[in-house]
């Protein structure tokens, strides 16, 4: 084992403070991150935890949402065309006004309800499930007593995050587009911002006016026979529609919604502002700490100059040091960022950390640690030798 | 090639020889000349007592002889390097790594690493492989006598041991020049004793030119010769026989 490693197990204590520091500057950008990549993963949810394998879009689209998804209902047949297809179905969106219904007469004039405390009406999205068993449009995390609700007319159903917002509870009705529904389920795990979402069927959406039924549709979600390699196929696919359209395999999909994420000016502007931060708190704490350390081993590191080991020999010993503890503080970091999402996740807030996300801030921290241990070479300066002979 | 000094000196011949070493201190508004003109030379085989009351100036002698504290004037001459001070910092370090020991009053002793492992680190930067440090180290402990106690970290070790462990991780280097600092000062007598009979054996046995720096005339016994220096100037230099049975008596 190595002086530097020795050292850090040994006097772990000492070094405790830079690595808090990192594994605090660490979980500042990872959970900022992390909270963004899960709110837009709430968004796309509905189709990234779908059983759909290929997702098929216009050719221009880069997201989900971020250009023109929406193809022609006639796309439908022609993807059936590829033997390894079993299903495909278009996802349809829509949005309206949401409003809770109490004892309140819904004839009632808006300045009367607003005296008699019912809340306003709320904007929605409206996304839809097919009811039918094993629908490629159906997430597959939904249970099957949660289809069946949603199988009755003018059923919907709720996240438990969003039910507050919209000032319902399970089994209440409300007022969506002017008219009733039935809360019929509670989701959990698909948080929305911003905008509050519902779920009904394609059934309900039809039935209150707002389902695709022109020559346009939604993405198409496809779902294989088999599974298990949707790039080759969805290569296929997209050499079968000659440039008509996009396939998208399920995961690229995701890739490429979280990484839309980006494009947000305020969140760059806002985990940018975390990351200088994190530096700026995890370089001087670790550098302090690191000083420190160094300043009481210093007659052990001018013994070693005494007998001749170089400068620069000490010099490694203490970016080696820098290294090790930026890596205990890299596994500080996400223990603590994985910890944090557990609290998270059980308050059904998402806390995404996909491993590229895990790659950038560990390796972030790395530097970080060995540009504090740059900083702190100066004090092996006062390594001197002659100041051991009295 | 220096004409007076050599490595692979036989006992007797000279490892160290400095001509009027001079090195003043800043103090206040004027300096302090803490060596003055000091000529000095020490032997292989030698066990070379340097002795004075504190504030004499023997301490920063050693540290001019070794290269550790430049002199304002005068030239060391040490085994083969004529004027040891014209060459590069990075050179006088290869010097020191090569060829020489050092032991200080405090042990220096790293507390994150055994026995073992403070000797092997040394080694390791004269390019020892691995596994050639490692017996290197086993046989210098166990020549200090702590054969047993290999892998005890400093915290386990008494003052004593902790000497001998520095004295070793000195010696494993098999320097042609050892400089001792105050080694028996942190010590009782029985521990003081097992050092000094260390240092004694180093220039017997090995034929290293040891120069120890120290105020306790009950040392003298050990020595091949003492030299007494008072305010940066050597007073007196004599030749004895010395005693290797002598008896430190302790302190208690």
């Amino acid at each position: 084992m190595s002086l530097a490693l020795a050292t850090l197990l040994y006097e772990w204590r000492r070094y405790m403070a830079a690595v808090m520091a990192l594994a605090l500057s660490g979980l500042l950008v990872l959970a900022m991150t992390g909270v963004f990549i899960g709110i837009g993963k709430g968004f796309t949810a509905q189709i990234e935890r779908s059983s759909a394998d290929i997702i098929i879009m216009q050719p221009g689209a880069k997201t989900l949402f971020g250009g023109p998804s929406g193809v022609p209902r006639r796309f439908i047949p022609q993807v059936y065309n590829h033997p390894a297809v079993d299903e495909v179905q278009p996802f349809d969106m829509a949005g309206g006004t949401f409003q809770s219904v109490r004892d309140v007469d819904p004839t009632m004039s808006q300045a009367e309800r607003a005296k008699m405390g019912a809340p306003k009406q709320n904007f929605v999205m409206t996304q839809i499930i097919d009811t039918n068993e094993g629908a490629v449009t159906i997430p597959t995390d939904y249970s099957e007593e949660l289809v069946d609700a949603l199988r009755q007319p003018y059923t919907v159903a709720i996240d438990e995050t969003t039910l507050p917002k919209l000032g319902v509870k399970l089994g209440d009705k409300a007022l969506y587009n002017g008219q009733t529904v039935t809360v019929a389920a509670v989701l959990s795990g698909y948080p929305s911002m911003m905008q509050p979402a519902i779920v009904m069927s394609r059934d309900t959406l039809r039935r209150v006016g707002q389902a695709d039924t022109g020559p346009r549709v939604g993405p198409l979600m496809v779902k294989l026979a088999d599974g298990s390699q949707p790039e080759i196929v969805s290569a296929q696919i997209n050499a079968m529609g000659k440039g008509q359209w996009k396939a998208w395999t399920r995961d690229e999909l995701a890739q490429a919604n979280a990484n839309a994420m980006f494009e947000e000016g305020i969140l760059v502007i806002i985990i940018g502002g975390c990351v200088v931060l994190g530096v700026i708190i995890g370089v001087a704490i670790t550098w302090q700490t690191l000083r420190g350390a160094i300043m009481a081993n210093i007659k052990e590191f001018a013994s070693l100059r005494a007998l001749g080991v170089s400068m620069g020999s000490l010099r490694r010993i203490v970016l080696e040091l820098s290294f090790w503890v930026g890596c205990v503080g890299v596994v500080a970091a996400i223990t603590l960022t994985w910890l944090i999402g557990l609290l998270a996740s059980a308050n059904a807030v998402i806390i995404a950390l996909p491993p590229i996300l895990l790659i950038i801030v560990g390796g972030g921290l790395i530097a970080i640690a060995m540009l504090s241990g740059l900083l702190s070479l100066g004090i092996l300066r006062k390594s001197q030798p002659a100041d051991l002979l009295r | 090639m220096n004409a007076h000094t050599k490595v692979h000196g036989a006992h007797g011949d000279f490892a160290v020889e400095a001509k009027g070493l001079v090195k003043r201190f800043k103090s206040g508004r004027g300096f302090v000349e803490v060596l003055k003109g000091v000529d000095f030379d020490a032997r292989h085989g030698d066990l070379t007592m340097v002795m004075g009351p504190s504030g004499s100036g023997k301490s920063t002698l050693i540290a001019a002889l070794s290269g550790l504290l430049r002199p304002e004037k005068g030239q060391v001459d040490a085994l083969d390097v004529d004027n040891l001070w014209k060459l590069s910092p990075g050179r006088i370090d290869k010097f020191r790594l090569d060829h020489c020991g050092f032991i200080f009053q405090g042990f220096n002793l790293f507390p994150a690493l055994t026995a073992l492992q403070q000797v092997e680190t040394v080694l390791k930067y004269q390019g020892l492989s691995k596994d050639r440090a490692r017996k290197r180290a086993t046989l210098a402990l166990e020549e200090v006598g702590l054969g047993p106690r290999l892998h005890q970290k400093p915290s386990s070790l008494s003052g004593g041991e902790k000497q001998r462990v520095a004295i070793a991780r000195a010696l494993a280097k098999d320097p042609k020049i050892l400089f001792a600092d105050e080694p028996t000062s942190a010590l009782d007598g029985e521990n003081g004793q097992v050092v000094i009979r260390l240092l004694r054996r180093a220039a017997s046995d090995h034929g290293a030119a040891v120069i120890c720096v120290t105020h306790d005339p009950r040392l003298e016994a050990w020595a091949d010769r003492v030299i007494h220096i008072e305010d940066g100037v050597i007073v007196s230099d004599e030749r004895r026989v010395p005693d290797p049975n002598a008896v430190l008596a302790s302190h208690h």
